[in-house]
């Protein structure tokens, strides 16, 4: 299952634009989508999770028209979108047989093994039978990945699956996610570098709707290996000075004071050791190309 | 001070920012501008065509208006004030500062107080924008004084708004609830619907306390004005004096006061201004519910090595869309029938339903049977309007609901069509009004149960919940599915849907009739026990389909503009839209044709085989007919002085033919030339005369012709007269179907034959209907002892007395009668034929032609054939029936004169008409008013009894003696009849069941006076004003009975109808009708000299009485009695037409009594008529038991407007 993107483009009726031409290709992996809040993510997974239509530009998966063919797509989705809410009054065992009939499990033993088997996973087995209403954030967060697992779907779209999740549950989400098989194509969307950086293959980085890299994490980590320098400085007087004169990709906090880091071909000057190179680098440093751009 | 002008100010501006502030003004701007500048609007301008639409009675009545629809403004407003710092957590910040309880609550109070009341200023303005709309009936619109819009706004609006402001905001302030806050006044506001009508149904004339407690004011504001006439509701406001209709108004008003101060009061006391305070219990809960997730979230982990998912089939065929509908419909009814609020509606509405359940063997006053018809009005009436509210309720919810918790990502992109998605929620809706249905049946089984009734006719509930009323509110469901499809915001669309609603009686008003442009609408209908829903059936079959049709294709196109996905953006939907069309086309398509052709087929019924004529338009034929005729009115004319028609009845197509045959007389001095022929319902066809005539000019619809004859008509001489007549029903009518043709029970009377002559019955009386028209004030009817008139009688000016015979025919499964006896009887094609003739006995020309499956009870009695017939099932009053016929029979032959006829027939028709009418030997009586009635308890009146006597009644008074076309002839058939029933009727069931029959019958005099539109009459010179002919005149003759004595009046009604009676029967006109001077010098005649008065004063003007027990005492005497020390007080005073009243002084035998017992069931230990002279009065009365009650005309003989003063408990 291959999802291919071509020149998508969104402009909102209020004039912010979404998506500039973005493309992508994305094979039958799990592919990670980086960005920054507003960066465009969302609208370009709510493109292909059939839920919005771009102004121009095309999505194909496999050979099937997504924005022709919602329907199909539909068939073989599993969708968590970034936020959502559910019914009152109902529980998630409930909730699950309903969602496992509208995705075509037609056979009631199928659907009770499938929907036994994900609360099990989800750890929601024990609840299945208070209302969803009453879940706490990572509890319904939890449900939200069983639904979109429900029914084995070959597309799944997940949008900042990790949200909300304690470390525990969010090592658990992954490991279901990365043991779903290899016939299925999951395209995740995160801010967070580390989900990326132990789930996928491959990813993107996009900003302000445009596509700033794609490729293989380590590729991406080898093209900045020797580049990245860092420094702790004391005052903010320093640091205001260095992102003057060079190419601060970030600072980090530790113990109170900044340590910025520099991308730079040759030693940035006094001070600085030669580290080795983060995917978080390789996001702030897209990031802050395009700014500089 | 500071912090609370802070606070105060605050709230005010925050008010003046919003939106619905302004929303409040203008509603109620628009709706009393309305209430004034149009006729067909409002309370005030629908009811009575003199009450000036902007004068004292009018502001009250709108004021009070104000404060029942009023109530949900003042919660909204009252009630978010307090709680806007609680639902935006705002308070954990104000109440950590320094915030005085005065200034927080004082000032937010204060400024929703400030802020309602420029809301309801809306009232006053538009009314008085109102009053320079040009087109208004400025007839009815006075100077506006400043007072009669001060007064009622401030003690009746302003009282109001302090005290529903300052209930509803220290509830919110308490509770803290939204719920509470937006339940409040909606509550109230059903609590008050029910016990009104709860009140209005236990029929009590009990007002005093029942007038206090009224927190909203229908029962005050109908206690003190019920009796008010035009003069006094265009003068007089509510008085705040205590003297005034008891201080009721007074008392209520500060009784609500104190209530509204009370509630502050509360507030103060309780509120507590700290957060740990306010929040407490919704912190500790929420605590609670903290660590409960942390105690499942803690649970033991189970590994964290993922198992591989099962694998699973995913097939999409026709029964995964079947299966997947069937999900969805049951996941939206299981959410909705989880929620408070449709239980709380269910419930509501079984309360509702049971109530009107309760009162449904109630008609009109009177027990009957509570027949299925009659229960499943009252149940479905109670459940109706939550089967709507419910419907736009859940069109929304279920519309929203994916958006509104926020589930839609999810949902829009599971693999389903939008079909069946959308289908589901309308299948949702069906489904709990289905439901609900059901409640709304058992409920009324459930009511008939505890009436006593078993006789439950479930196919009767069926077709009227489920396939009459249930597509309606699907109607309703997918018109409020559609808009709120449409719309982009939820409360928007229940705006819309609210004004649909709305918008359809008005325009209705407003003279656009039409049910095929009247959304939802329906012609009316009435189920019958005779005719089932008979000739309605094919209207409301079409009807119904064509708007079901509308209504499916305003939901195919719901389905094609449904909201799917991220973009709610209007381009972005009608892209959707237009990729679903050619999906949804077909189905849009069948929708449409099956529209148009009910549509078309409806048109094709009511437009063009019948012709469509609205209210107005019927009132302009009216109109023309007096304007192009009316000269011709005193035109000498031949009298009828024969009758025979030929009469066929085809019930099954609810039609007729025949002819008719007329023997004219020249009953005049001069000969006659021209013969003219009214022919009002068009049913007339044909006419030919003995001699060469020809046709001079016929009016539009042939409504009038003028016939010359070539040889003029000597005086003495006779002219025959044929033509034929008919009526054919075509397929049915956009409403106004003809009720006298029915399937069964087809009954119809000679106002369908040529009518000889200008009949200015056919003249429009409402004057404001008049001015509409641009006619002048209607004609009076002449002077007694007018010369020309005398030779008419009142009712048929084209004959005098009459022969008549008929041969009447129908189908072959029922009887048909028409008067007279029968002479034969045989069938012939399949079809009943039966002959009847009146040999030589004249009669009235007023007859009838009646048909219907009939069962039939006859009993001779000595000498007279009585029958009854009835529909099977209808047993229930046959022998009330007989009975009262034989007591009448009695009484009138022993008092009056001999009965002029050898039978007395009484026939049911449906209830399409609810009266009876008495034709010669016959009366057809409604089965809305009989045929049903139950007497139960010892109290209850027994209708049935006093219907059946009255119309025998007439077979004297009419039927024998008849009055002259002048004014006052109405009451020698009506008053007499009714006085003559009275008597019957108190010889069965004694004085004490009489007075509570004449208590409600002065109820409804006094009352009938206040919605006079012309000017009231004294009884003699009675015209149109049937409160003056049936309950006043009752009651003058019923006291008159008692105090010169019965058998006086019963011979003065001997003397006067063995004078008069068969009048103007020869043909030289030498017997003029009588008038009500004789009736009264009859009376005088028999009155002793000291009680001349009472005629003069019952008939000759209006007189009204104020008699009162002032004060009761009793002391032992010496000898072991009781002496009671009783002081009166007895006005009396007299009124003209309009109302205004000048005292008269007291020269008046007025009872006194002395009672034992409790109230209301008194038992006279003394009883004296007294002639008193002054005012106030003082008796000592001696008494061998110990006395209860006491008081002055204490069984309301007397005109009284405050009946029920006349006693009081006496003081030991």
């Amino acid at each position: 299952m291959a999802v291919t993107i071509s020149g998508l483009s969104k402009t909102y009726p209020n004039g912010v634009k979404a998506l500039k031409n973005v493309s992508l290709s994305i094979g039958n992996i799990m592919f990670g989508l980086l960005g920054p809040n507003g960066a465009g993510k969302s609208t370009l997974m709510r493109t292909v999770a059939t839920l919005q239509d771009p102004d121009s530009g095309s999505v194909h998966v496999d050979d099937l028209d997504v924005l022709a063919r919602k329907n199909e797509v539909r068939k073989i989705l599993g969708y968590l979108p970034q936020e959502f809410g559910v019914y009152p009054k109902i529980s998630a065992v409930d909730m699950l047989e309903h969602l496992a009939v509208m995705k075509g499990v037609t056979s009631p033993k199928e659907r009770k093994e499938m929907v036994d088997a994900l609360l099990q996973q989800t750890n929601l087995w024990e609840v299945r039978k208070k209302a969803l209403s009453t879940f706490s954030g990572g509890m319904k967060q939890r449900f939200g990945i069983a639904q979109a697992l429900l029914a084995n779907p070959r597309l799944i779209i997940v949008d900042e699956p990790t949200a909300g999740l304690d470390p525990a549950e969010r090592n658990r989400f992954l490991n279901l996610l990365s043991s779903i098989g290899r016939e299925v194509t999951v395209i995740l969307s995160t801010h967070i570098v580390a989900d990326v950086r132990e789930l996928c293959p491959r990813m993107a980085i996009i900003a302000n709707g445009e596509l700033l890299l794609e490729g293989a994490p380590a590729d991406t980590l080898a093209a900045l290996n020797g580049k990245i320098w860092s420094k702790v400085v004391s005052s903010d007087e320093e640091l205001k000075a260095l992102e003057s004169q060079m190419h601060v990709i970030s600072t980090h906090l530790i113990a109170g004071q900044h340590e910025v880091r520099v991308y730079s071909d040759s030693s940035p000057g006094d001070g600085f050791q030669p580290v080795d190179s983060e995917l978080e680098d390789v996001y702030f440093f897209n990031l802050s190309q395009q700014a500089n751009n | 001070m500071r912090m609370f002008w802070e606070f105060f100010s605050f709230e005010v501006r925050l008010r003046c920012k919003s939106i619905s502030t302004y929303i409040y003004f203008l509603v109620w701007f628009t709706f009393y501008f309305l209430c004034v500048a149009s006729e067909s609007f409002g309370p005030v301008a629908y009811a009575n065509g003199k009450v000036l639409l902007n004068g004292p009675y009018a502001n009250t009545v709108y004021a009070t208006g104000a404060s029942l629809f009023g109530i949900i403004i003042i919660a909204a407003i009252f009630g978010t004030s307090i709680l806007r710092d609680f639902q935006r957590d705002t308070y954990q910040i104000l109440f950590t500062k320094p915030i005085p309880k005065f200034a927080y609550l004082g000032g937010r109070w204060a400024g929703s107080l400030v802020v309602t009341v420029f809301a309801f200023s809306g009232c006053l303005l538009g009314e008085y924008a109102g009053t320079f709309a040009p087109w208004a009936d400025h007839s009815r619109i006075g100077p506006n004084h400043l007072s009669w819009y001060i007064q009622p706004f401030l003690s009746i609006t302003v009282v109001q708004i302090f005290f529903l402001g300052s209930l509803f905001f220290a509830v919110a302030a308490l509770s803290r609830k939204i719920f509470v806050v937006y339940v409040q006044g909606a509550a109230l506001f059903m609590i008050y619907l029910i016990g009104i009508t709860v009140f209005s149904a236990t029929r009590s004339l009990e007002r005093f306390w029942s007038g206090i407690f009224d927190p909203i004011g229908f029962v005050y504001l109908d206690d003190i004005t019920r009796y008010w006439t035009v003069v006094e509701r265009n003068r007089l406001l509510l008085s705040w004096s205590p003297h005034v209709g008891a201080g009721v108004f007074l008392y209520n008003r500060l009784l609500w006061l104190l209530i509204g101060c009370l509630s502050l009061v509360a507030l103060w006391a309780l509120f507590p201004m700290s957060v740990e305070a306010l929040t407490a219990v919704s912190q500790g809960r929420r605590a609670a519910k903290a660590k409960k997730q942390e105690e499942l979230e803690l649970r033991p982990v189970r590994t964290l090595v993922a198992a591989r998912l099962p694998r699973v089939n995913r097939i999409f065929s026709r029964s995964t869309t079947w299966a997947q509908f069937l999900s969805l419909s049951r996941l939206r009814i299981y959410i909705i029938l989880h929620e408070v609020p449709f239980w709380a509606i269910t419930g509501l509405m079984i309360v509702f339903a049971i109530n009107n359940g309760y009162f449904a063997g109630r008609v009109a006053d009177v027990d009957v049977w509570p027949v299925t018809y009659l229960m499943v009005q009252a149940v479905e009436g109670g459940a109706t309007l939550f089967l709507f509210i419910v419907a736009a309720l859940y069109a929304a919810e279920l519309i929203w609901r994916e958006r509104d918790v926020h589930f839609d990502g999810i949902h829009d992109a599971l693999p389903m069509g939008e079909t069946i998605d959308w289908i589901s929620k309308l299948v949702a809706i069906a489904f709990v009004e289905i439901v609900l249905l059901f409640v709304t049946m058992l409920c009324g089984i459930l009511m008939q149960t505890v009436a006593g009734y078993y006789h439950y006719e479930l196919l009767q509930y069926f077709k009227e919940l489920y396939i009459v009323t249930f597509p309606q509110v699907m109607v309703f469901a997918l018109l409020a599915l559609f808009v709120q499809t449409m719309v982009s915001n939820k409360f928007i669309g229940h705006g819309i849907v609210i004004g649909v609603v709305v918008i359809v009686p008005i325009l209705f008003n407003f003279g656009w009739e039409n049910t095929l442009y009247l959304f939802g609408n329906t012609p009316p209908y009435t189920y019958s026990d005779m005719n089932g829903y008979g000739h309605f059936v094919p209207a409301l079959f079409w009807s119904i389909t064509y708007w079901l049709a509308v209504a499916a294709l305003l939901g195919v196109i719901s389905i094609a503009w449904t909201r799917r996905g991220a973009e709610d953006g209007w381009i972005a939907r009608q892209r959707l839209a237009g990729s679903r069309w050619p999906s949804v086309l077909p189905a849009a398509v069948i929708c449409l044709v099956i529209g148009l052709g009910s549509g078309v087929w409806y048109y094709y019924n009511g437009h063009v085989l019948n012709e469509y004529l609205n209210a107005k338009q019927r009132r302009q034929i009216q109109a023309n007919y007096e304007r192009n005729y009316k000269k011709y009115e005193n035109l000498a004319q031949p009298k009828v002085i024969a009758v025979d028609t030929r009469i066929d009845i085809d019930p099954a197509h609810r039609s007729f033919s025949g002819w008719g045959h007329y023997t004219l007389r020249n009953k005049t001095t001069q000969p006659i030339s021209e013969v003219h022929i009214t022919d009002q319902m068009q049913s007339v066809s044909n006419i030919k005369f003995d001699r060469p005539f020809h046709l001079v000019s016929s009016g539009p619809r042939d409504i009038y012709s003028i016939y010359a004859l070539e040889e003029p008509l000597q005086p003495g001489d006779a002219l025959q007269m044929t033509f034929n007549v008919g009526y054919q029903s075509h397929g049915f009518r956009d409403g106004n179907e003809k009720a006298e043709l029915a399937y069964n029970g087809t009954f119809f009377d000679s106002g369908y034959f040529p009518t000889i002559g200008y009949d200015r019955n056919i003249e429009l009386d409402d004057p404001r209907r008049r001015r509409e028209v641009h006619l002048g004030p209607l004609e009076e009817l002449a002077p007694r002892g007018d010369q020309t008139q005398s030779l008419y009688n009142i009712f048929f000016k084209q004959s005098d007395w009459i022969t008549y015979h008929a041969i009447v025919s129908t189908s072959g499964d029922q009887i048909a009668i028409a008067p007279g006896y029968l002479q034969r009887q045989w069938q012939e094609g399949g079809r009943n034929f039966f002959e009847y003739s009146m040999g030589s006995t004249n009669i009235l020309d007023f007859f009838a032609y009646i048909s219907a499956r009939y069962q039939v009870r006859r009993e001779r009695y000595k000498g007279t054939n009585l029958e009854v017939y009835y529909t099977p099932g209808h047993e229930y009053d046959i022998d009330d029936m007989l009975a009262s016929s034989k007591a009448g029979l009695d009484y009138y032959q022993a008092n009056y004169s001999p009965y002029q006829f050898a039978q007395f027939r009484i026939m049911e028709f449906p209830r399409y008409r609810t009266f009876a009418q008495s034709f010669p030997n016959t009366v057809p009586y409604s089965e809305g008013i009989g045929f049903i009635g139950r007497v139960v308890k010892k109290n209850d009146i027994d209708i049935t009894y006093f219907v059946t006597a009255h119309e025998l009644g007439h077979q004297w008074w009419a039927h024998q003696l008849i009055g002259g076309n002048v004014q006052g002839s109405n009451m020698m058939s009506e008053t007499l009849a009714e006085y003559s029933a009275l008597m019957v009727m108190e010889k069965k069931y004694g004085k004490d069941n009489m007075h509570r029959f004449l208590r409600h019958e002065l109820d409804r005099y006094l009352r009938g006076r206040g919605t006079e539109v012309r000017h009231e009459p004294p009884l003699a010179l009675v015209q149109r004003e049937p409160y003056v002919w049936y309950q006043k005149g009752g009651q003058i003759m019923y006291t008159l009975a008692d105090y010169i004595g019965e058998d006086k009046v019963d011979a003065a009604l001997h003397n006067f109808l063995m004078q008069y009676r068969y009048a103007n029967a020869t043909n030289s006109q030498t017997t003029p009708y009588p008038d009500t001077r004789l009736l009264e010098a009859n009376l005088r005649a028999q009155a002793p000299p000291e009680l001349q008065y009472l005629i003069t004063d019952g008939f000759d003007s209006i007189v009204l009485y104020d008699n009162k027990a002032v004060s009761a005492t009793v002391t032992p005497t010496a000898d072991h009695k009781y002496k009671v020390t009783l002081v009166t007080q007895a006005r009396k005073v007299k009124a003209d037409g309009n109302g205004n009243e000048t005292p008269m002084p007291l020269n008046d035998y007025i009872e006194i009594g002395v009672f034992k017992g409790k109230k209301d069931e008194e038992q006279p230990l003394y009883l004296k008529k007294v002639k008193l002279t002054q005012e106030q009065n003082t008796f000592e009365i001696v008494v061998d038991e110990m006395p209860t009650r006491a008081g002055i005309d204490p069984y309301n003989k007397l005109v009284d407007r405050i009946a029920d003063d006349n006693m009081i408990d006496v003081a030991h």
